[in-house]
């Protein structure tokens, strides 16, 4: 074989299609190589993260709710962690770390763009898999054993790790700062390290894949915003977890071999003065942060660009602006990596760099107003089609407006220093990053979901989950923003015995009610997932919304290999969506002769 | 056999002769800093020097990641995706090492114990073997 | 019309797709990226050591501390000779593998394994030296969180200076290992002719990137605690 040979990526899988006839259970459900059914896996193991983190807010919320009140069920649910029925405040700051360390990366990262970057970037592009199916197989079999490392931390004795999800030393360097900090943030580390490699072999998967495997035809900007979002995520990924893997390193030196990267000037009551000196916590929150900005991003643009790509299918229009929404991907990327001490405003951060942040904080504003701009301009006279896939991408510019904005506010020093670590930035960062995205999910999950499995999902069932769902989001978090106002600190386990928190115990059982009833509806969305598998209506249609993206061109149940032929070949970007009175021509049809450029 | 792109650069051979050669000579430049920079006492200059051995050091960086790694030679797109996002290392480094330094300098001011602590003499240990201060001037030529 | 003809005419420039655009395999595209994000791996642990000596009032001296080489007596005062016998082995190893990848491409199995047996040897002799700087440092009482040497103006040391050297050269000395791990896997293979029978070397290259990078590492980790 001539090197020519081996540039040409796709040589090496064109034999894929004809495997499948000696597939095994194991090899095809199990040790699977092939990425739809890899993105499978993500998605319904984010599926059960997603329950469980949510169920974790349930409890937490119905002790904020109910801080007086006691639910027997719940010491037979939890044992000793709910002794008398009642929440203990170890198990409260348990569940809230878990909640947030569950949902952040083993939902909104592992379980988004692992299930819609394995599933979409091949299908899109035109390749027949990953450029290297094994290392993809790898990545979400490091993600499986991230989460049962996880999973076993909630059962071990002392209980999992309880120092919030951005593990801050000292809670997290000193063994005896607290139950959790003992065998539960072991395995924390470990589980997050695992999940650090996963990650980072996603990631480079998914660039490869992108940069080399396009299919004949596919430049760079012809490739759908989808792809584009999901390419600047990996980029994303690959810069910034590594970081996060040495701070964590540093920190196992801490917990485990007597350094003191992170400690200095520790009094313990009853113990006296720590030996540890010299290091700085700061230091921690900057390595976390220069990941755990980014990581926001992470969690984000891939659900920006699947409602871009879904907006133009359903209101049958091109994407308004397809450069400018490119440009603003990339500003966003670049910026991420820039504004990271921003969530360190009240460490004693040096002012005047604290001023250099807020400034490049505040320039986010502008690609991203870009992009909602581009996304109301999409809508604006389209020929819109309310599909579910539809509502929740116009649900995620909603709740992206609205919490947005809200960063605008904690991106002001001199504001943040009011309003850290209160009720507000939760609220901010729920609705922007948090529901966003996970609407986000919802909307790709809707929409191609007749591509996964070959079925619809219910529509009836799909409407009353979305109202209750966007309803619920911000009776849920708009009054966050109040509580927040008036000073309200997040990460307290009982409120009711402040006499100015008073005034919210009614609120606050009003957003633990709302919280349970949304949660029920997800698990409607569940229900009408695993029931739309085996039990839905069957797609008969190659192309069911009419869309011009190559996903669409191949069989409606497509094998491993994806197009039983050859890969088509791509003559148009993706968006000719009623183009010279054409309702939409799909990428792989030539150009015709009297056709205007667009 | 080999890709077009490797026709354009002369001998091969001789290009990673020069590149050792290079290497070498500014390795031993920056050794010789080094030990120009034993016990020097000009603040300023010793400042200035540890300038120029980070020069050195980029300089050997380039070297090696051009030529050595080849990325000189490859396409001008890969090129730049490797070296903006390296780019990220300029504010990365900055406000790493500039709070690192107010924090500092916060504790030098609010924190009096501390100041006092970190400038107490401690007396040379017994083994002989870490006289850093005493024996250092010693050894400039 | 006229629109058609600019239509195809940019279309020429454009890439035509279904092959690398950057032309290398996408097995290089993976390495590359690899290695920047190691690179950033690193990046954090040394800026980390920047921030803490940043925001250190004192710190020991590189001189007093690295002085010693094997062999020597108790006492020896030599800084910076035995880590640049250390460094200058790394630069060669690193020369032996370019001029083991070149000869890959001359499709020179001879040159391959030649150049490969040198690479390997130094990566091995850099291990031993590092070993042997590690066992030197603790017989002096230096470990993780344990510093018997004080700062470069006489006053009392954090543990932090130990602290970020042990980490960091062994995360780099962890590097060199895989590195040569890596390379006698190649070596077997190249002796195997697996490389000879798939036509190209393009193996040794990926497996060079990563040594070069290897020693790229130590270029920054050897300025920033040996010189500076």
């Amino acid at each position: 074989m001539s090197h020519e040979a081996v540039l040409h990526g796709h040589e090496g899988h064109d034999d894929h299609a004809h495997h499948e006839h000696h597939e095994t259970f194991l090899s095809k459900y199990v040790f699977s190589m092939d990425h739809k059914m890899i993105a499978k896996q993500f998605l319904i193991t984010g599926m059960v993260w997603a329950v469980l983190g949510g169920l974790m807010s349930v409890l937490f919320r119905l002790q904020l709710g109910y801080p007086e009140a006691s639910f027997p069920f719940l010491e037979s649910i939890l044992g000793k962690w709910a002794k008398g029925g009642q929440i203990t405040p170890e198990a409260y700051y348990a569940l809230v770390t878990t909640h947030g360390t569950v949902l952040v990366f083993f939902v909104l990262t592992a379980g988004l763009s692992g299930t819609f970057a394995n599933f979409l970037i091949p299908l899109q592009i035109g390749a027949r898999d990953m450029a290297s199916p094994f290392m993809n197989m790898l990545s979400y079999w490091f993600f499986f054993a991230a989460s049962i490392v996880m999973l076993s931390s909630m059962f071990v004795e002392t209980g999992p790790f309880s120092g919030g999800w951005t593990a801050y030393p000292p809670l997290s360097a000193l063994g005896d700062a607290s139950p959790g900090s003992k065998s539960g943030m072991d395995l924390w580390i470990i589980a997050m390290a695992l999940f650090v490699v996963s990650s980072l072999l996603g990631g480079l998967n998914y660039i490869a894949t992108i940069l080399n495997m396009r299919t004949k035809g596919m430049s760079m900007t012809r490739l759908p915003l989808t792809i584009w979002a999901l390419f600047f995520t990996a980029v994303l990924g690959v810069l910034s977890f590594p970081v996060l893997l040495s701070g964590f390193i540093l920190l196992i030196f801490d917990r485990n071999f007597g350094t003191s990267f992170y400690l200095s000037d520790i009094f313990v009551n009853g113990v006296g003065a720590l030996s540890n000196e010299g290091g700085s916590a700061i230091l921690y929150q900057h390595l976390f942060w220069f990941l755990g900005h980014p990581e926001v991003y992470i969690i984000l643009l891939p659900a920006m660009g699947m409602v871009s790509e879904i907006m133009s299918v359903n209101s049958r229009k091109p994407i308004f602006g397809y450069m400018a929404m490119l440009g603003s991907l990339f500003a966003i990327a670049v910026l991420a990596f820039l504004v990271w001490a921003h969530h360190m405003f009240v460490t004693g951060l040096n002012p005047f760099l604290g001023s250099v942040f807020v400034l490049l904080t505040l320039l986010i504003a502008v690609p991203s107003a870009i992009k909602v701009f581009n996304w109301l301009t999409t809508l604006w006279r389209g020929n819109i089609r309310f599909t579910p896939g539809m509502l929740f991408a116009i649900g995620f510019v909603s709740l992206f407006i609205s919490g947005g904005l809200t960063g605008i506010w904690l991106g002001n020093a001199a504001l943040d220093i009011h309003l850290h670590d209160t009720y507000f930035v939760i609220a901010h960062f729920h609705i922007v990053m948090g529901v966003a995205s996970m609407f986000g999910m919802f909307a790709g999950v809707y929409h191609w979901f007749p591509k996964m499995y070959g079925r619809y999902m219910n529509n009836s069932l799909a409407y009353i989950h979305f109202w209750v769902t966007m309803a619920g989001a911000y009776m849920i978090f708009w009054p966050m923003h109040y509580e927040g106002l008036a000073g309200m600190p997040r990460r307290y386990f009982d409120y009711s015995i402040w006499e100015s928190f008073k005034q919210f115990a009614d609120l606050n059982r009003f957003i633990s009610t709302v919280a349970m009833i949304v949660f029920a509806t997800q698990l409607l969305f569940l229900m009408n997932f695993f029931y739309s598998i085996f039990k839905g209506r069957k797609v008969t249609t190659q192309n069911p919304w009419q869309a011009n993206t190559l996903e669409w061109t191949t069989p409606i149940r497509p094998g491993h290999g994806n197009w039983p032929g050859e890969i088509p070949e791509v003559h148009r970007w993706p968006y000719d969506y009623g183009k010279d009175g054409v309702d939409f021509i799909p990428q792989d049809v030539p150009v015709g002769e009297n056709e205007t450029s667009h | 056999m080999s890709q077009d792109t490797h026709a354009e650069h002369g001998d091969p051979i001789a290009e990673i002769k020069k590149v050792t050669i290079i290497l070498s000579a500014l390795t031993i430049i920056e050794l010789i800093l080094g030990y120009w920079m034993i016990g020097m006492e000009n603040a300023g200059l010793r400042l200035a020097v540890k300038g120029s051995i980070v020069i050195l050091m980029m300089a050997k960086a380039f070297y090696i990641v051009a030529y050595f790694m080849h990325l000189k030679h490859e396409a001008k797109n890969l090129i730049m995706t490797i070296v903006v996002p390296l780019a990220l290392f300029i504010w990365f480094i900055t406000a790493f090492l500039s709070d690192g330094n107010s924090f500092k300098n916060l504790r030098n001011t609010f924190d009096p114990h501390y100041k006092a602590q970190s400038t107490i003499k401690v007396e040379s240990k017994e083994h002989g073997t870490h006289h850093a201060t005493e024996e250092a001037p010693a050894e400039k030529k | 019309m006229s629109n058609v003809t600019t239509a195809s005419t940019t279309e020429a420039k454009l890439w035509g797709g279904g092959k690398s655009p950057f032309n290398v395999e996408y097995g290089k595209v993976m390495m590359w990226y690899f290695l920047m994000s190691d690179a950033f791996t690193f990046g954090a642990f040394l800026i980390a050591y920047g921030t803490v000596r940043f925001s250190t009032n004192g710190w020991p001296d590189p001189n007093a501390v690295f002085k010693s080489y094997p062999f020597a007596g108790e006492g020896t005062n030599a800084p910076l000779v035995f880590v640049s016998i250390m460094t200058f082995i790394l630069i060669i190893s690193s020369v032996t593998m370019v001029l083991a990848v070149h000869a890959g491409k001359m499709m020179d199995k001879k040159g391959v394994v030649r150049n490969m047996i040198f690479t390997i040897i130094g990566g091995i002799a850099f291990l031993s030296c590092q070993a042997w700087e590690w066992n030197h440092l603790h017989s002096e009482g230096a470990w993780w969180g344990m510093n018997p040497f004080m700062n470069g103006d006489g006053t009392a040391s954090t543990s932090n200076f130990t602290n970020f050297f042990f980490t960091i050269t062994g995360f780099h000395g962890f590097h060199v290992f895989s590195g040569v791990v890596i390379n006698i896997i190649m070596l077997i293979m190249t002796l195997l002719n697996k490389f000879e029978d798939r036509g190209h070397y393009l193996m040794i290259e990926k497996a060079g990137l990563y040594w070069h990078f290897v020693d790229l590492v130590w270029v920054f980790v050897f300025t920033c605690f040996y010189l500076l």
